[in-house]
């Protein structure tokens, strides 16, 4: 895909590798720093810096976006269709860095859309995306939703990834959480990205990679 | 169920006019089989299978609503 996640050392370290494994160049791409990555006091304290790098087409990226929610609207509305599932489709233009369009799916009885650990519904958002992109020839990171199951799910985890920050700051004792999916991992790490207290580090491969927030200082 | 297979894949594929889907039952459920054309077989099965994996996922979904079982295969 023409999105990528690295880690290295430092930012422009992480920059360079993924430019280097998607053929571009530095104005070709929009960067956007997860992590910041420290070097630590003789190593001790050291975090990798993480980076999201996204290939920018020749298009314009805000003007096509009204567009772009049409079609998106349009592709899931018919998407639903072929599924049978009696739904509405709100489109929304949002602000949130790198995911300009959201829609939402609203309805009866729609938690089968969901299915377990939100693996429906990231099928759904896959083939949306996959399916606008092959219409307007450029991948855009469509976000949806069904009645803001993940919006308010991803609320829950921000207050969660504080409390737990707060027991890790207390007590000095690094807690692991429960395997998560990677849409909801980045959730944890942004949200403790600028704690004073704790860092964030996912370990596991796979469906059970997880969350480890452990004291900064020791 | 196959209108779902048959937009998704005409969707996606560059020869949309070669997606054929067919839908058969057996004693196990539903049997989805879905035919391209040789070039596009790489984009309805996706890196790592992650199309044909996404597309099984709502196929569940659907043959869950509708009470039985359902397996795609990619010809």
């Amino acid at each position: 895909m023409k999105e990528l996640e690295v880690s290295a050392k430092t930012v422009d370290e992480a920059t360079r590798v993924a430019l280097e494994q998607l053929g571009a160049t530095r104005d070709e791409v929009e960067v956007t720093v997860i992590k910041k990555g420290k070097s630590g006091v003789l190593g001790m304290g050291a975090e990798d810096a993480v980076i999201r790098v996204i290939i920018l087409e020749d298009e314009p990226k805000l003007e096509a976006v009204p567009d772009v929610a049409i079609i998106a609207k349009q592709v899931l509305t018919d998407l639903l269709k072929a599924m049978k599932i009696d739904a509405t489709v709100e489109a929304i233009i949002s602000a949130e860095a790198g995911v300009p369009v959201s829609l939402n799916i609203e309805g009866d009885d729609l938690g089968v859309l969901i299915g377990r650990r939100g693996q429906a519904l990231s099928s759904l958002q896959y083939l949306v995306r996959l399916i606008v992109a092959e219409k307007v020839k450029q991948w855009i990171s469509i976000n949806v939703d069904v009645d803001w199951y993940k919006k308010r799910h991803y609320d829950a985890l921000r207050k969660l990834a504080l409390r737990l920050a707060e027991q890790v700051a207390r007590r000095k004792h690094p807690i692991t959480m429960e395997p998560m999916p990677p849409d909801e991992r980045r959730i944890i790490h942004i949200t403790l990205a600028n704690n004073p207290d704790v860092t964030t580090q996912s370990t596991g491969e796979g469906n059970s990679r997880r969350v480890v927030i452990q004291s900064r200082k020791r | 169920m196959k209108e779902l297979v048959e937009y998704i894949a005409r969707s996606i594929v560059s020869a949309p006019n070669d997606v054929k889907v067919i839908e058969e039952r057996d004693s196990s459920g539903v049997v989805i089989k879905l035919e391209v054309n040789a070039e596009d077989k790489g984009r309805v099965i996706g890196k790592q299978g992650r199309v044909a994996e996404a597309m099984r996922t709502l196929l569940r979904v659907v043959a869950t609503k509708e009470g039985t079982r359902v397996r795609l295969e990619i010809i």
